[in-house]
């Protein structure tokens, strides 16, 4: 681990210095760490431990640190294969390629130790070392930065503060020491430091209230840097919350509420609720492709939170396993609409169409993407969604469950907008001449595919992780045999839904092949209600495709406006202080007057 | 064993699934006093629209065609009908539900793929639907997966015995019975296909095989859905008593069809997500609390 991380801190270099050789030189280097890392992490016994720049012990690998690094580094690795090509259109290229090394030190980092401190430490690099990356991309993406660098300040400041509360109670930094004690101290104690370092992870993955950060920044960031926030990034705090639910006898810590959930738990799962509700209902609506991107990933940051807040055989499971998926799936989307907007140039949903005849291959990645995103079989995405349904159902949890649902049926909307406005429907004239992604961006895309699709038949090797840390954490594991996936409301078999899917899609095909061809006619052969067309541009159904839908919550309250008016309060009263300060008459006077004044008051 | 099994349910949603369906189109004609086609006219229509030659819109309007109709073949092999079961244990409610996706996506991917906006239209509305009575559907549900500690349908099916579930659910069957009529795109949640408004939505670009092969997936559509409300609300029972029930059921959701208009879309979504979903919270409440009959 030690040399590992000490790899990529020099990697960063050799990145910069390389990339003003050769741009392409850059993204190779990341791609040879991710690699490297990965089969290092792969092999690693769980439970070694190391020490680094000679403080003793302070890398530990646990079952948590595996999964974690596993995810980050698959992500890590398609983005920078990905990033070969794409490299060409960055603006800072050798910034821009040290920098994405560096927030792969970063988090691998904070996934590697349970000190507070050094999590910390490595918790702001990859958080500086991206926010330099942000505002590389479209023009608005400086003004993202803004957000971005205040809501991670907001939480890493809350885990800062934490972090020395404990370590002023027992007078050490170590996580695992401290979860051992934490269980006799007064309850308004336990609250605060539970909450204070929940609050890095919830900034960290985008759940409300500290959601508004994702729209500006994934809607602005470079394009293949996006995939990385999402898929990666957010996934950081995931791990906070996940390592704190796990390592801290929550269960115990705070009383029963409803179901054998635990008050805290509940607290954090209705935040959950109110993240996929917000997520679902503003993606509906965002007309750009990687806001509406952006806030599935609140919808689903929402969701792994229940599951981890679940903390239960199946539940915690879920939530884990949803962790990967969403993973994977947002790396793919988010590389598809990169390589979407390297040819095209453009983001907004409306001003492309049928781009399917001209790039199917990165059509295909975004429609698995959006099959996993939307939890349908065969592919991973299901597997966790069940499992989060089935404990919530068991628990009797219906609430919540009806918040589940609609985030899972909305996300069916959401995700068809673009699949209809992007890639499908009439082609634009402009767009006539856009061939397929180059082949090194489509490696990175269909080796997702295969992983989306190959976890979610044959689920067991996540669920062997997955179990670990369940193991790790002392809960009783996910119980699976092979294929079969076990709760105490029934069981499944994702081989056999695989196959019947198969049966049903050769009997379709059988059907189709023995009845007579078709004739194929050009897009503009088409029932038109008797007018006569001149421009199929406008013939294309993609502007405000929900507006019926949209239309009913108008006017919802919306954070992101709050947000704003408190800057400008802020600024009102610095405007304020302004006036007071400027070298003006008036300002002149009013001091001259207020000293007169005083002169008067004091002497008489 | 279980090919032959799944072979059984797959013929009998087509000859059952379609000559109900002509039932259905006479029922309606009668109510609204016409006389009506014959009751095997959907299989003259079926083999009509599959032997004539057709025109495609390229390969994901024929891909979507295919996977429309395999995706609602897998989820149909799941669903018990009658004694016939399957995969015993193995029909977990929310694996059907979500394998029938699969076939709306493939369904509402083929039908945007043609490029007709009017298509568009009706796949934005049929999925908005979606989320309206989903919702309802699956709360109300789900308090019976609780109650019965098991999500497969086979094992509810089967723990009825005599009594049956519409009388100790019987909000839940209501709300369920509404959901179904949207599920099956039935008036007065009929906005997504609507022929006179947005000519048939997304069925604007079909002809000749393309629309036989899904008038085909909705009949096993139709078979499927109706067939999980009488396994879970009417206790199954055996092969010619499950259709019997399920005659009555289709029956009356073609009444209540032919006699009512259209909701907006926007109406229909506001209707579910008050009406059905309060209903579904009062019957959780009841069975959280033991009040079952």
């Amino acid at each position: 681990m030690q040399s590992l991380l000490l790899y990529l801190a020099v990697g960063a270099l050799v990145g910069y210095f390389l990339s003003m050789i050769n741009r392409r030189l850059g993204p190779i280097v990341l791609l040879a760490l991710s690699l490297y890392g990965l089969f290092t992490l792969w092999n690693m016994p769980i439970g070694s431990v190391e020490g680094l720049f000679g403080f003793e012990d302070i890398l530990q690998f646990t079952a948590l640190s595996k999964y974690f690094s596993i995810i980050t580094l698959i992500v890590f690795s398609c983005y920078a294969f990905f990033n070969i090509v794409w490299i060409s259109k960055a603006k800072r290229p050798h910034a821009f390629n040290a920098l994405s090394i560096l927030t792969l030190f970063g988090t691998l980092g904070v996934f590697l130790t349970p000190h507070l401190i050094a999590l910390y430490i490595f918790w702001e690099i990859a958080v500086v070392a991206s926010l330099f990356i942000v505002p590389m991309g479209k023009e608005e993406s400086k003004k993202a930065t803004i957000w971005y660098i205040v809501i991670s300040s907001i939480g890493s400041y809350m885990f800062l503060y934490g972090t020395f509360l404990l370590y002023s109670k027992f007078g050490t930094f170590n996580l695992f020491e401290i979860s051992g004690n934490i269980a006799s101290e007064s309850t308004g104690f336990k609250w605060l430091v539970s909450l204070l370092l929940l609050g890095a992870g919830i900034a960290k993955s985008g759940i409300f209230p500290l959601h508004v950060w994702l729209r500006n920044v994934h809607g602005n960031a470079p394009d293949t840097f996006s995939a990385v926030l999402s898929g990666q990034l957010v996934k950081m705090g995931s791990y906070i919350i996940a390592l704190l639910l796990g390592a801290f006898p929550i269960a115990t810590m705070f009383s029963q509420f409803y179901a054998g959930v635990n008050i805290f738990s509940y607290v954090l799962i209705w935040l959950g609720n109110i993240s996929i509700l917000i997520g679902t209902f503003m993606a509906i609506k965002q007309n750009d492709m990687k806001m509406l991107m952006a806030y599935s990933t609140v919808a689903n940051g929402g969701y792994i939170l229940i599951g981890l807040a679940l903390l239960d055989q199946v539940g915690f499971a879920g939530g884990l396993f949803h962790v990967i998926n969403h993973a994977l799936a947002a790396t793919m989307i988010f590389l598809s609409f990169a390589a979407v907007v390297y040819r095209t140039g453009t983001t907004k949903i409306d001003e492309m169409g049928g781009l399917i005849f001209k790039m199917p291959v990165t059509f295909v990645t975004y429609l698995v993407g959006i099959i996993s995103i939307a939890g349908i079989p065969p592919t991973s995405g299901f597997v966790s969604k069940w499992m989060i349904f089935q404990s919530l159902i068991s628990k009797g949890m219906f609430v919540t469950a009806m918040f589940a649902f609609v985030g899972s049926i909305g996300s069916f909307l959401y995700v068809f907008r673009p699949l209809a406005g992007v890639f499908l429907g009439q082609l634009k004239r402009k767009d006539k001449d856009v061939k397929e992604a180059p082949i090194v961006m489509l490696i990175p895309m269909i080796i997702l595919v295969a992983l989306t699709i190959l976890w979610g038949v044959f689920p067991q090797q996540v669920l062997v992780w997955v179990t670990d840390v369940q193991r790790q954490f002392g809960m009783e594991p996910f119980k699976f045999d092979g294929t079969v996936l076990y709760s105490s409301l029934g069981h499944w078999d994702s081989w056999t839904v695989f196959v019947m899917f198969m049966v049903g899609f050769i009997i379709a095909a059988v059907i189709y092949i023995l009845m007579p061809k078709g004739k194929k006619i050009p897009l503009d052969d088409q029932y038109t209600s008797g007018e006569f067309l001149h421009n199929f541009d406008l013939y294309h159904y993609a502007t405000k495709y929900y507006a019926f839908l949209e239309r009913e919550y108008e006017g919802h309250p919306s954070f992101e406006d709050w947000y704003t008016s408190i800057v400008n309060v802020l600024k009102a009263i610095g405007k304020g202080v302004d006036y007071f300060v400027r070298r003006t008459a008036s300002a002149y006077t009013f001091w001259m007057a207020l000293v007169l004044a005083l002169l008067l008051w004091v002497r008489w | 064993m279980t090919a032959l099994k799944v072979a059984g349910i797959f013929l009998t949603a087509f000859f059952f699934g379609l000559t109900f369906e002509g039932i259905g189109r006479k029922i309606t004609a009668r109510v609204q006093r016409r006389y009506g086609p014959p009751w095997y006219q959907n299989f003259i229509d079926l083999f009509k629209t599959l032997s004539k030659h057709g025109y495609t819109h390229g390969w994901i309007f024929d891909f979507g065609v295919i996977m429309a109709l395999g995706g609602i073949i897998a989820s149909l092999g799941f669903v018990p009908v009658g004694g016939i079961v399957a995969f015993p244990g193995m029909d977990n409610f929310f694996v059907i539900v979500y394998l029938f996706t699969i076939g709306s996506l493939g369904m509402a991917m083929g039908m945007v793929g043609t490029g007709n906006p009017w298509a568009s239209i009706g796949v934005a509305r049929a999925l908005t639907l979606m989320l309206g009575y989903e919702v309802p559907y699956m709360i109300s549900i789900g308090s019976m997966l609780y109650f019965y500690r098991t999500s497969s349908i086979s094992a509810i099916m089967s723990a009825q015995g005599g009594d049956w579930n519409l009388v100790k659910f019987p909000i839940g069957a209501l709300v369920a019975l509404i959901s179904l009529q949207g599920m099956l795109g039935k008036e007065p949640f009929e906005a997504p296909m609507a022929p006179a408004e947005i000519a048939s939505g997304p069925m604007v670009e079909l002809s000749a095989k393309y629309m036989g092969l899904l008038m085909l997936m909705n009949t096993f559509m139709e078979f499927a859905e109706i067939s999980l409300f009488v396994d879970l609300f009417l206790g199954g029972g055996t092969y010619f008593v499950f259709l019997l029930k399920y005659l009555v059921v289709w029956v009356l959701v073609v009444l209540i069809s032919s006699v009512l208009p259209r909701f907006r879309i926007e109406q229909a979504v506001y209707f579910y997500w008050t009406v059905p979903i309060i209903l579904a919270f009062v019957q959780v409440f009841m069975t959280v609390n033991g009040f079952v009959f």
